[in-house]
This record gives structure tokens, sequence and C-alpha cells, in this order.
């Protein structure tokens, strides 16, 4: 176990440097100098407080969705429609903060909100389970819809009633002071969420693996038939991950509504899905890694963007950095897996000499 | 002159097995050669091998004298080598003509001449079969002799059978005798991958034993018996599994089924008017060919399907609306026979395996978790007393071998079923040593009252373990009869169809 531990930890990290060399590479056919890029890259993460804590900034909704994925993914499912799960977490978020805020003290806002945007993420995941248990729908496609019926619903609330009171453009007023999420280091954009966000993952671990909800979940997603036969109910439990993966991806709505933009914009974080997909499959779907990718993937923004504004390199070059790094660590996850089956070859190769 | 087929030193790994090691021996012409020994010997992966199916880690293959290089079943084809696995592959829509001709037609098909070759080559064989027939409506004798047909037709020389009989009744496996001898006669080899010793002395003319990956033996049959053979197979003198007479149950009756019918969808029943009852401290048997509702009545008993009629009771209560989780709770246990599909979950540990039927049981909870350490402790206590080969609780499932899997269902289902425990083909795949492990824990869990049906498609397994019986043939019960009422040609007729009553004759 622990030779297996410490190969995917040295692969995971061999993968990351390769991904980073092989668009390194890119730059040469822009003329750029990818040593003085990844130089400007890495050391503008810790030029200052605020750049460094942005990391984890950004690090937080992606964590949120990329569990939403993961929560689905251990029961077998696809859950593809974290993004419109988030824009629906952030229209509840804004809605109700706007409401609330001029009648009830900040913190106890900030609980409300938690909790009607976890109940309308959750019931706007359900949904997708339900039609999956009770019609056999393909959940695949019915999440991946639904993405595109939150985002023009959203659109349409932010053209019309959510329209900020200027009229000028489709967004929503901002926040009151009261009802942001705390800051979590002064004098940084680093706020609270992120703290919701780490807890969040450890106790999504402790449900997977150590309560008999999370265990079923688990043995429907590795064999349905025989957890059916065993008693479990597979169509309540699609319903119910549906729920709780949905709530999750809402949370990255609270968390970006509530504690960085402190308003609704149109066009809104439109990737945060995508990329969460992406860090929750770059985890092997571990809730305890994806916090660590989800650190890496907001490492690479944070610093891309710098050396984007610095160096004057073009801003795709981030995402295709994350792209072939999510590449690079999942061939190394095969690799692991070849290099464990070459142990066991040669462990039996000696017992049986 | 030189062997048709030779294999030298074929070694090959799994990611946790030694399949093969160092195992050479030659195939010649016009003989029957039978690949004995227990499941998991790497019978069946040295045939993959030489098929072309799995890569050989080392050795080589040679044919006639000269290297053969074979990487894809068609190379295999080409050399004149054709296998039939254990499970067919046909494809079940199409027609039996399409089948054959598969793989070996190009552009336009002319249907009514392939349909006559089709019919004269069944007809050279003495096999009745439609050409226009679809494969997915033929029963399963009928539709190996496709397969067979299948080999011939493209002129094979050398055709290896995965363990043929399993799905046969008696009768069929005669015929398939007879065949494989005809076949041989023309020059032709077969070789029969089996661990049913009364076969090898019925139609091999020289016996390949393997044990744990290696050749064991490699004998003419003339020059040997079923002692020798199964000494070489287990490594040890095989202890008669006869029965052990015992005192005849005399318990209240646990299980009663009453004119219970089941309907898969919709048209054919799958069980028709089943009613039988089981005693405490019972094994009551259920012999028959697979397939013909033995699944369908298990599951019905553990809660997994509904019937259509009839009643089900459990010590006098009714239980065929419970669901399987409170039928569970009323203590009844089952091992099924596909343990893969329904009964273990690979991908999990020993004991999350132990958990799987009780999840919902408070008393694996500690302040809302699970109370691991009495999981282990249930777990541990279960590898010690089944003698289970596992490195611990925290073992992944998948890495057990076969045997030690299913020990892990029944030593799950026997603290389950505290009332009844339903065994399907219990022993279905296991090696000798683990065959008489499970017999015994039937016979231990019977002595201690519990009321136990036993499926079995090995009647000396019924015959053996059973205090009563019945045959299934197409869901429906042929009769039920005490252990030494009938000799085993009478229940060979009743797996078939036939009515003892009428002589014989088709019922």
């Amino acid at each position: 176990m622990d030779e297996k531990l410490r190969d995917s930890v040295l692969f995971s990290i061999l993968a990351v440097i390769a991904g980073l060399l092989l668009s390194g590479a890119m730059l040469l056919f822009i003329d750029k100098n990818p040593i003085e890029v990844y130089r400007i890259l890495f050391s503008s993460l810790f030029r200052d407080k605020y750049t460094f804590f942005d990391i984890f900034v950004k690090a937080t909704p992606l964590i949120f969705t990329a569990l939403a994925f993961t929560f689905t993914y251990k029961a077998s499912l696809f859950n593809i429609g974290a993004q419109g799960q988030f824009y629906i977490g952030s229209v509840v978020a804004v809605a109700a903060s706007l409401f609330l805020q001029q009648r009830l003290p900040g913190l106890f806002v900030l609980a409300i909100v938690f909790v009607l945007v976890l109940a309308a993420g959750g019931i706007w995941g359900s949904w997708i389970g339900f039609v999956k248990a009770r019609y056999q729908a393909n959940e695949f496609l019915t999440s991946m819809m639904s993405t595109y019926v939150a985002l023009n619903f959203m659109n349409y609330l932010l053209r019309t009633i959510l329209k900020e009171t200027k009229g000028e453009y489709p967004q929503t007023n901002p926040l009151d002071k009261t009802v942001w999420l705390p800051k979590l280091v002064p004098g940084t954009r680093l706020h609270w969420g992120f703290v919701i966000a780490l807890l969040t993952a450890i106790l999504i671990w402790v449900v997977l693996y150590r309560t008999p909800f999370g265990f079923r979940i688990r043995a429907v997603g590795l064999n349905q038939r025989a957890s059916e036969m065993s008693g479990i109910n597979a169509k309540k439990l699609y319903v119910l991950a549906f729920f709780i993966s949905g709530a999750l991806a809402a949370a990255a709505g609270l968390t970006e509504v509530n504690g960085m933009q402190h308003m609704l914009i149109q066009g809104f974080n439109p990737t945060i899905g995508s990329e969460g997909l992406g860090i929750a499959i770059l985890a092997n779907a571990n809730p305890i890694a994806i916090i660590f990718a989800s650190a890496l993937f907001g490492a690479l923004r944070v610093g891309g963007l710098v050396a984007s504004q610095v160096a004057g390199i073009p801003p795709s070059f981030i995402e295709l950095m994350q792209g072939l790094v999510m590449i690079f660590v999942i061939l190394s996850n095969f690799c692991c897996g070849e290099l464990d089956r070459k142990r066991e070859i040669r462990k039996l190769r000696k017992a049986a000499s | 002159m030189t062997a048709f087929i030779e294999l030298k030193n074929i070694t090959k790994y799994f990611s946790h097995v030694v399949a093969n090691q160092d195992v050479s021996f030659s195939i010649e012409r016009g003989e029957v050669l039978a690949l004995l020994g227990e499941n998991g010997a790497g019978k069946s992966t040295v045939m993959k091998i030489l098929y072309g199916l799995y890569r050989a880690d080392a050795g080589e293959i040679f044919q006639n004298g000269k290297a053969a290089a074979i990487h894809s079943p068609r190379d295999a084809m080409n050399l004149g080598i054709t296998m039939i696995q254990q499970h067919f592959s046909l494809v079940q829509a199409h027609s039996v003509t399409e089948n054959i001709i598969l793989g070996n037609v190009h552009g336009a098909i002319d249907r009514e001449a392939a349909d006559r070759e089709v019919a004269a080559l069944a007809a050279e064989h003495g096999f009745d079969i439609d050409p226009r027939a679809r494969v997915g409506d033929l029963a399963v004798g009928v539709q190996q002799k496709v397969e067979i047909l299948k080999a011939i037709y493209q002129k094979t020389r050398l055709l290896i059978m995965d363990e043929p009989t399993a799905v046969l009744t008696p009768q069929e496996s005669d015929q398939l005798m007879k065949f494989v001898k005809n076949f041989t006669s023309q020059g032709n080899s077969v070789v029969f991958i089996t661990h049913k010793l009364q076969e090898v002395m019925a139609v091999a003319d020289r016996i390949i034993v393997m044990r744990n990956g290696m050749v064991s033996g490699n004998l003419r049959k003339a020059d040997t018996d079923a002692r020798e053979l199964s000494r070489l197979m287990i490594g040890r003198e095989l202890t008669n599994a006869a029965q052990v007479k015992t005192e005849r149950a005399g318990g209240e009756v646990r299980l009663a089924l009453d004119r219970v019918s089941v309907s898969d969808h919709g048209a054919v029943p799958s069980l028709a008017d089943v009613s039988f009852e089981i005693h405490a401290g019972e094994v009551f048997g259920i012999a028959g060919v697979s397939g013909n509702g033995q699944q369908e009545l298990c599951e019905v008993i553990c809660g997994a399907l509904t019937p259509v009629s009839g009643s089900i009771r459990l010590d006098g209560r009714a239980i065929e609306t419970l669901n399987i989780h409170e039928r569970v709770k009323r203590g009844i246990g089952y091992v099924p026979s596909n343990r893969h599909r329904d009964g273990l979950v690979m991908n999990m540990t020993m004991a999350e395996n132990m958990l799987l039927k009780t999840s919902f049981d408070p008393r694996w909870l500690k302040n809302g978790f699970i109370d691991r350490k009495r999981l282990d402790a249930v777990s541990e206590k279960a590898i010690a007393d089944y003698r289970i080969k596992a490195s611990g609780p925290a073992a992944i499932l998948r890495t057990l071998s076969g045997g030690n899997q299913q020990k892990v269902i029944v030593a799950r289902e026997v603290d389950i079923g505290e009332k009844l425990i339903i065994f399907d083909q219990p022993t279905r795949g296991l090696d000798l040593g683990a065959i008489d492990n499970v017999h015994k824990i039937i016979r231990a869990e019977r002595a201690k009252g519990k009321a136990i049906l036993l499926v079995s498609t090995e009647l000396t397994e019924i015959l053996g373990l059973s205090d009563r019986y019945t045959v299934l043939y197409k869901g429906r019960l042929q009769g039920i009869y005490d252990r030494s009422a009938l000799t085993v040609e009478e229940i060979g007729l009743l797996m078939a169809g036939y009515q003892l009553k009428e002589g014989g004759a088709h019922g």
C-alpha cells in the first residue's frame, strides 16, 4: 500500500512537470522563452500575499464542483450538469441575499441563504436522478441539458426581475457588505468560503467511506446488481446522490456570489463545471486529492494570468497548461496501475522460484 | 512423426497469480486429449493462449514442428485450431447459417446455397438443426452443436472445448461423446477441458493433468485410473464424496411454497405452480439443467422477484410481499450462483463485502459511523472460521481466489440465514478442497436445525447432501423424491423433461 501511495504521488508530480514542459515547448512557436515565462509564472505566485492567497480563492468553487462530480461518480452516475447547478445556486444566493439583506442581520442571512442554495441545487439535481430512476433517462444527457436550462433561466432573470436598478447591464445590484462571506486573511480576497470548501471535502470523504449511506452509494456504483440483490434500493440512491451532487455544485454559487463577485453578472464563470469535472478525474475521484488538484489549477490560473500580462503570452495558454497537465496525470494513473501489476508479478516469480 | 501441436514451456502471469508455469505438452493427430484439473489450475488459460486470446509471457508453440506465431483467434483458425468457449460466441439474433458462415463470407451472400451447405454439413455429422432457426430460440445443447458446426465449417483440425458438458443433460453429453469419437477417427484432434473424472475416463485417449498452473501428469488412459488422476489433480487421495447418512429431519415446516408462479416477460412463466415444503434441519435439493427456473426460484424466495401468484411462508408467516431487506432480517440467507454479479462487489474490501447485506443494521453503527473495529473483528472471525486465504479484512476481494471469494459469501449468508439458507450452485467453479468445505458447512448448518435449499446441476451433490429433492424442468417440479428413490438414469430423464410414469414417454 505504501509503495502504491509513493508511486502515485511521485508520478503525479512527474506528470505535472511533463505537462508544463510540453506546454512550455509550445511557447517556442511564438518566440517566447519558456524558462522566462515559467519564472514569471511561479515567482508571481509568491510575489505578494494577495496573489498567493488568490490561488485558494480560485480553488474554492472548483473544490465544490469537483466534489459534485465525484459524489455521483461514486454511484457510477455522471453529473455533467455542475455548471447549471452552480448557476441555480448563484441565482438563489443573489436573490435571497438581496431580499433578506435589509431585513435580517448579515450572518443570519448567510445561514439562511446557505440552506436555500443547498436545497435549490439539490432539488435541481435530484430531478435528474429521479428521471434516471423512474424512466431510465440517460443522466449524462439530462444533466448536460439541464445546464442550458439553468443558464437561460439565469439570463432571463438577469434581464428582468433581478436586473440592476440602473437598468443598464444584465447584472444584479451589488450585495451589501453585511451579507458578504467574511474575509479569512485581511488584505486579500480569500474568504471563509475556502474553509467551508475544505470542510466539505473532508465531510464528503467521511460520508463516502465511513457511513453506511456512503458505503451503499459506492456499492451501487461498483456493482449495482449485487447491491440490489442485497436489498439496497439503487433508485432511491440515484435521487439522493444527485441531490447531494446538485447541492455541492450550488454551494460554489454561494461562495462565488457572496464571497467573490458580490453580485451576479451574465456569463459568470462559464467553465467552472467542466474544470471541476477535470479536477475530479485528475484527483481520481478522491475528495481529499481534490483539494490539492484544485489548488494546482488555481495556481496555474493565477500564475498564468500574471504571466500573460507580464510576458505577453496569450491567455489561452493557461487552459493549454491545464489540459496537458490533466492528460499526463491521467496517463500516470495508468502507469501506476501497470507498475503495481509488474510488482505483483515479480513477487509471484520470487515466490515461485 | 511430429505432433500436430506442441506447447513448450508456456508461462503466463496474471496480475495476482501465476496462471501457467512451464507448461509443455503435445497434441497428436486423431486423439482426444483431456485437460484435467481443478478450477483455477490453468487449463483454460493455456488453451486460450493456444487460441490466441491471451499472449504467453514466455514459451513457444509449434505446429508440425514449425514455430507458430498465434496472436489472435484469426491466426489460430488459419492454423486449423478452434476453441468453443464455455460461454458461446454466437450472435443470438442471427440464424444458424448466418452464425456459421460469419467471418468467412465475402461479397454477396447466396443464402439458399449457404443454408443447403449448412444443412448438408449438419446431416453429415448427425446433428438435427434447422439452418434458418434463430440461434436465440435454440436450447443451449443445440447452440453448442451450432458452435461445433461452425468449427467444422472452418475446416478445423483441432477442436478445443471448454467444459462442454456443463450445460448438457446426460443424454446430450452421450451424443457429444459420440461426435467426438467420430470426429477424431477422421484424423482430427479434440481437447476436452474438464474437471469431471468420469467424463475423462469415458472419452479421452490421453490425459494431461494440471495443478496450480503446472502439468502434474501426462498419461495414457489405458495406463491409469480415476484414483491416480484424482491424486494428481488435487495432490491427495480423494475421499469419497458419498453421503454420510444422517437421521431424517423431523423438524417443523420452515419454508412453504404454495403454487408459486413467476413470469418474467409476461407470456412464458419461468416458474409454474411450484409447491414444496422444507422442514427445519432438512436439506431440500433442486436438480435440473441450469436455466430451467432455478434462479427464479431462488430469487422469488429471497425477495428479488415477486410471484404473480401463490404464497411463500416462513415459519407460517407470509413473506411474499416483503422486500429483500425485510427477508434478510427474517433470517433468509442466499448464496447466488453468479456470485460475481449478484453477491459480491469485487473492488471493495473483504470486510465491506461482509457488510453488504446488513448495512442497514444498527449493530454496525457507532455514533452514526460504521463501527470499523466491530466490522473488522467479525471479518477476522470469518477469515479464521472459514479458513479464508486473505491478507485481512482490508484485502480487496478481487485479489482473492474464486474459492475464497465463495467462502466470503458463504460466511456472510450463513450468518444472515438463521432460518433458511439458499445455496444456488454453491460449488460451481470451486476446486475439490473448497467443494468439500462447502459441503461440510451445509451439513453443519443442517445439523443446527436450519432449513436449506440446495440448487445444483451436479447430481452427486444433490444425492450426497439432500434429504429430499425435486427436479426442475421448464419451471415445473418433476415430482418430489426421497434421496434414494431414483436411479441416476431416472433423474437424467426427469432433467430432460420426461415423465417417469409413462415409461419414459415425453410428458
